[in-house]
């Protein structure tokens, strides 16, 4: 960039790329491995097979705390959602006092260490009795999504000409007529992006499960009492299950979001 | 203006309302009632405190912790800086790809990639058998395990964190101030000492920073790397409330901890701010 000698740019590259494959080496290891004939963790594996996604897909255990956890991050991203998206316009349309404490109140759960959310709920669920309970869990992981859905939201109403609302107004509409007939249709592509975001946080939530859940499994939480035990192979095959449907809600995200202009939004 | 608009309130402050209620109940209560915890012991009001003090098992795990929190943060600006060079030079499609393997990560499972570690860091991965293989040492090296591994595997998390700031703040940077320096006779060296390093700064600190409160409140990690040798604070806590049951004790190490995030982050929002130029 400032007409360095090129051993200068070579060493650079040569730096840069290997803390690259540093960063990408979890992904490189765990793919091959799962495919793995062995029940050691010897890498790279000495021969091939798909067992280990038998014993996923053969054990009713996993599937089980699958199902959990697809609905678990299916509600709580939906609540957060529609929370999120509400609280986002007053956010962004409204002149209030109060509000940036408000909106920094909105994204304490993702600033705050989630063990001290889940000492909170823990504490807070045992006093009300609903430590244990489904609907503790999916209060618990609303919470976190809710700065998620919150930011993109924002991020997205602000950047919605409001003249097009007042147009709307001007023509007769009334308040829940132009919400339905021009917000929802506009802001479609971005919410898609931040429900994706919130089931993903969801979905791969440990800490606060872990303190809530009571006899509910979710597949971290299982997959996190398997590892602190012992190594089971069965995991890198959910390991790679996993980083497969992550790419593909990657690349989703993208294409939504680019067609919303978000990532262009969220750079200015 | 529309009936609903009245009925919100000209504020618009309606909208904010459901879910304000929502997190009034489900976020903020409880977190004051676990602060009021570290405060309500039968046995008196300042003796989890006392212990807390008085037990080096705690400072111990506090100043632990924190040195932890330090060295990873160190490292990950080590790598962090020259990955975001590095990509910063890079241009057209080569950049976008490496952007997207330094995010790829984040969409995978902490879990996932906390346990590849074990599989590349233990007595029979991939590190040690090489070592072994070439002759390098006689016995496998402990590298998991123990504080190195989750030195390791924390700044693998934590990497993308700091790099893309920091990559942001290199692209905004004036090309023209780099050639303006070396047209007034400056060397790459002093171009890079004495303009692009201190324009970076900021977004180097403010991210470093992050890091650092992630670190303080990483509980995964830990708990699979450092195979329960390595306690930090969020282990201690866990241990507090699922094992011993000494909740009170588990609410003031959890104050401790929200006050020096909240002190670290204050520190964050001001060094952003100066990171933005407008």
């Amino acid at each position: 960039m400032m007409g360095e000698p090129p051993w200068v740019r070579r060493l650079v590259a040569a730096l840069g790329a290997a803390v690259l494959v540093f960063l990408c080496l979890p992904i490189i290891i765990v793919v091959p491995m799962s495919f793995s004939s062995a029940s050691s963790l010897e890498f790279p594996p000495p021969g091939l097979s798909l067992r280990w996604y038998e014993a996923f897909f053969g054990d009713p255990r996993w599937l089980e705390a699958a199902g959990t956890s697809l609905a678990l991050a299916a509600l709580a991203s939906s609540l957060a959602l529609v929370l999120g998206t509400i609280a986002a316009y007053g956010l962004v349309r409204g002149r209030f006092r109060g509000r940036p404490l408000v909106e920094l109140n909105f994204m304490a759960p993702l600033i705050l260490p989630q063990i001290i959310t889940g000492v909170a709920l823990y504490i807070f669920f045992a006093r009300i009795g609903l430590l244990g309970s489904f609907a503790g869990l999916v209060i618990g992981h609303t919470v976190l999504a809710v700065p998620y859905t919150v930011l993109v939201m924002t991020v997205a109403i602000r950047a919605f000409d409001r003249d097009i609302e007042r147009a709307a107004h001007s023509l007769g509409a009334t308040w829940p007529v132009m919400a339905w007939r021009v917000l929802v249709p506009n802001l479609m592509p971005s919410a898609a992006a931040a429900w994706i975001f919130a089931f993903i946080i969801s979905f791969d939530e440990v800490i606060v499960t872990i303190f809530l859940a009571g006899a509910h499994e979710t597949i971290p939480k299982r997959m996190f009492n398997e590892l602190v035990l012992q190594v089971n192979p069965t995991i890198t095959a959910i390991a790679t299950l996993l980083i497969g449907i992550s790419v593909v809600t990657v690349l989703a995200v993208t294409t939504l979001a680019r067609r919303a202009g978000l990532l262009a939004k969220i750079a200015d | 203006m529309s009936t609903i608009q009245l009925r919100l309130g000209p504020s618009g402050v309606g909208f904010v309302l459901p879910l304000g209620l929502v997190m009034l109940l489900a976020f903020n209560i409880p977190v004051v009632l676990m602060l009021a915890w570290g405060f309500t012991s039968p046995k008196g009001v300042l003796v989890p405190w006392i212990d807390m003090v008085e037990r080096t098992v705690y400072l111990r795990v506090l100043v632990n912790t924190f040195r932890i929190a330090l060295i990873a943060t160190l490292t990950c600006a080590l790598l962090g800086y020259p990955l975001a060079y590095w990509l910063c030079c890079l241009k057209g499609r080569a950049r976008m790809i490496g952007l997207a393997l330094v995010v790829l990560p984040f969409w995978v499972s902490i879990l996932v990639r906390t346990y590849a570690w074990i599989v590349v860091l233990g007595n029979n991965g991939v590190v040690n058998r090489s070592l072994l293989g070439l002759g390098l040492v006689e016995e496998p090296l402990a590298i998991l395990y123990n504080e190195l591994g989750v030195i390791i595997g924390t700044t693998n998390v934590l990497l993308p964190f700091l790099v893309l700031p920091l990559f942001a703040a290199m692209v905004r940077i004036d090309r023209r101030l780099l050639m303006a320096a070396a047209g007034l006779g400056a060397g790459p060296w002093t171009v890079f000492r004495r303009v692009f390093l201190p324009l970076t700064l900021p977004a180097l600190a403010a991210g470093a920073i992050l890091v650092f409160i992630l670190t303080l409140g990483f509980f995964i990690t830990p708990a699979i790397l450092g195979g329960g040798r390595v306690p930090m604070i969020a282990n201690m806590i866990d241990m507090l409330i699922n094992r011993l049951p000494r909740w009170e004790l588990a609410a003031a190490l959890s104050t401790v901890l929200l006050v020096a995030t909240f002190v670290c982050y204050a520190l964050y929002l001001r060094i952003g701010r100066a990171a933005q130029p407008s």
